[in-house]
């Protein structure tokens, strides 16, 4: 048996709601059954087999939102083979539980802490230079990368099964995320030029007093957070400091 | 209308940042931009986009671990400063940014709390859906998944929209008994925006990032200045 197409695009459009009910017990555990529910009405006609194949997927399941399409693409692999008697009804299962925490890992490495910051200090410079077409390219270009990605895994993890790992191994994706990172905190370090360059003035002219105080704020500001202050109060601090200084000089910050 | 259209922003945000797509449309940079368009200053939302980015460019869902609310806070700080400006007729300014920042950013942190309650909320729902699955109901088992998109959209369609209010009202009561702080709030703004871009900087976890950092803002300063003297 094998689940027609338009029932998998199902499926991956239902994957986009994992976490829509995110909760400590079974953590995406109500989304997953939601996303592999049109494929387990596909394979199982019979109401008490579907039932009990749903039954299974809302058992304890976390990952990361997007790498969790190959393990939604690998269970509709293997519960074809269960539906077709080739496999035990554990098999999905132990497909999930394998998968989720290595999966989870690559995920939050590479989307979370480095693909989706990269883009968004790149669409933050871009906003300070060039205005809002450079914030729309930024994001577009985020939800190609992320979306191809995302249904690639959900096609791999349905073809290949567990075969997956080794397609996932061959992206190299914590090497990417590296390079990422770095790009991303260069970005920042233009970003605060940039900012240095409006408060000084834009392209009229240039308050030397204004450039100064963005690159003390960022230097000061950088050591202070990679020696453990919090950002928050960092944060209220530096403006209220700043505010204060320039109310008692008599300096309105003007170029 | 305003507060309406910045209660609809805030909820379809805090629901695509989490529960549905996570598109990035919910990080400040995008919405930002779409909670100032939504009050009819693109502009001014644009001004505040990239500070508050790159100050919560780390808040991101890491495991269990609940980051803040960002979301939340941007529409309380962009409708904050964008209805600040349209009150005083200045538009969205470093000093109306600035009071609506400090106003509103604790609304991340409440909005983390929230969250938490939240997740005990759907705790409830994924022991509905296992008790209708033994009573034979499946198709209504899974479908409360979707149920959980509502609490998160309600709390911030109701916080966001207070917290512009009290951050327009902080800033234009301010400005218009003390016009004279105008120039010193600009300085602290300017000064936030650099701590943000550090805080950005930060949050990558980069190895040698301090140098990056500083090698990154040197050359951008460099070719800007360079910019700038050209004919």
């Amino acid at each position: 048996v094998t689940i027609p197409f338009r029932t998998r695009a199902h499926v991956f459009w239902r994957c986009l709601f994992l976490q829509a009910a995110w909760n400590r017990r079974g953590m995406q555990n109500l989304g997953f059954a939601y996303a592999i529910e049109p494929a387990l009405d596909a394979l199982y006609p019979e109401p008490a087999q579907r039932e009990e194949a749903l039954a299974r997927h809302l058992g304890f399941f976390n990952c990361h939102p997007y790498m969790a399409a190959a393990i939604v693409g690998g269970a509709i692999h293997h519960e074809e083979r269960v539906a077709a008697g080739e496999e035990p009804g554990a098999a999905p299962l132990s497909y999930k539980a394998t998968l989720q925490g290595p999966l989870a890992a690559v995920g939050d490495g590479f989307f979370w802490t480095a693909l989706r910051p990269f883009f968004g200090a790149m669409a933050a410079l871009g906003a300070l230079v060039a205005g809002w077409p450079a914030v729309v390219a930024a994001v577009v270009l985020y939800n190609l990368v992320q979306f191809s990605l995302r249904a690639a895994l959900f096609r791999a993890g349905y073809r290949q099964g567990d075969a997956v790992v080794g397609l996932i191994a061959r992206l190299s994706l914590p090497r990417v995320a590296d390079r990422l990172r770095a790009a991303g905190v260069a970005l920042c370090g233009a970003a605060a030029a940039a900012v240095a360059l409006r408060a000084g003035g834009g392209v009229v002219g240039i308050e030397e007093g204004a450039v100064l105080v963005v690159a003390a704020a960022a230097g000061a500001g950088y050591l202070a957070l990679t020696k453990g202050a919090p950002l928050f109060p960092a944060a209220y601090l530096v403006a209220v400091l700043g505010t204060l200084v320039a109310a008692v000089t008599g300096w309105d910050g003007t170029p | 209308v305003g507060y309406l259209l910045l209660g609809i922003v805030a909820g379809l945000a805090a629901v695509e940042r989490k529960g549905f797509l996570q598109a990035m449309l919910s990080r400040p940079i995008a919405l930002a931009p779409l909670t100032g368009w939504a009050l009819g200053d693109l502009a001014g939302g644009l001004a505040v986009a990239a500070p508050l980015e790159l100050l919560w460019l780390g808040a991101v869902n890491l495991g269990a671990a609940l980051p803040v609310h960002e979301a939340l806070a941007t529409v309380a700080i962009t409708g904050g400063a964008v209805l600040a400006g349209q009150a005083l007729g200045t538009g969205v300014s470093p000093a109306t940014a600035v009071v609506a920042l400090l106003v509103g950013a604790p609304l991340a942190l409440l909005g983390r709390r929230a969250d938490r309650l939240v997740e005990v909320a759907n705790e409830r729902l994924a022991i509905f859906a296992e008790e209708a699955l033994r009573r034979h109901h499946p198709h209504a088992a899974v479908r409360l998944n979707l149920a959980g998109l509502a609490m998160p959209f309600a709390i911030a369609a109701v916080l966001a929209p207070a917290g512009a209010w009290v951050g327009s009202q902080a800033a234009t009561r301010l400005l218009q008994a003390v016009p004279s702080l105008d120039g010193p709030l600009r300085v602290g703004w300017w000064a936030f925006c650099g701590l943000a871009c550090a805080a950005g900087a930060k949050a990558l976890r980069s190895r040698r990032a301090g140098v990056i950092f500083g090698v990154g803002a040197a050359t951008a300063l460099l070719i800007g200045l360079g910019l700038r003297v050209a004919p």
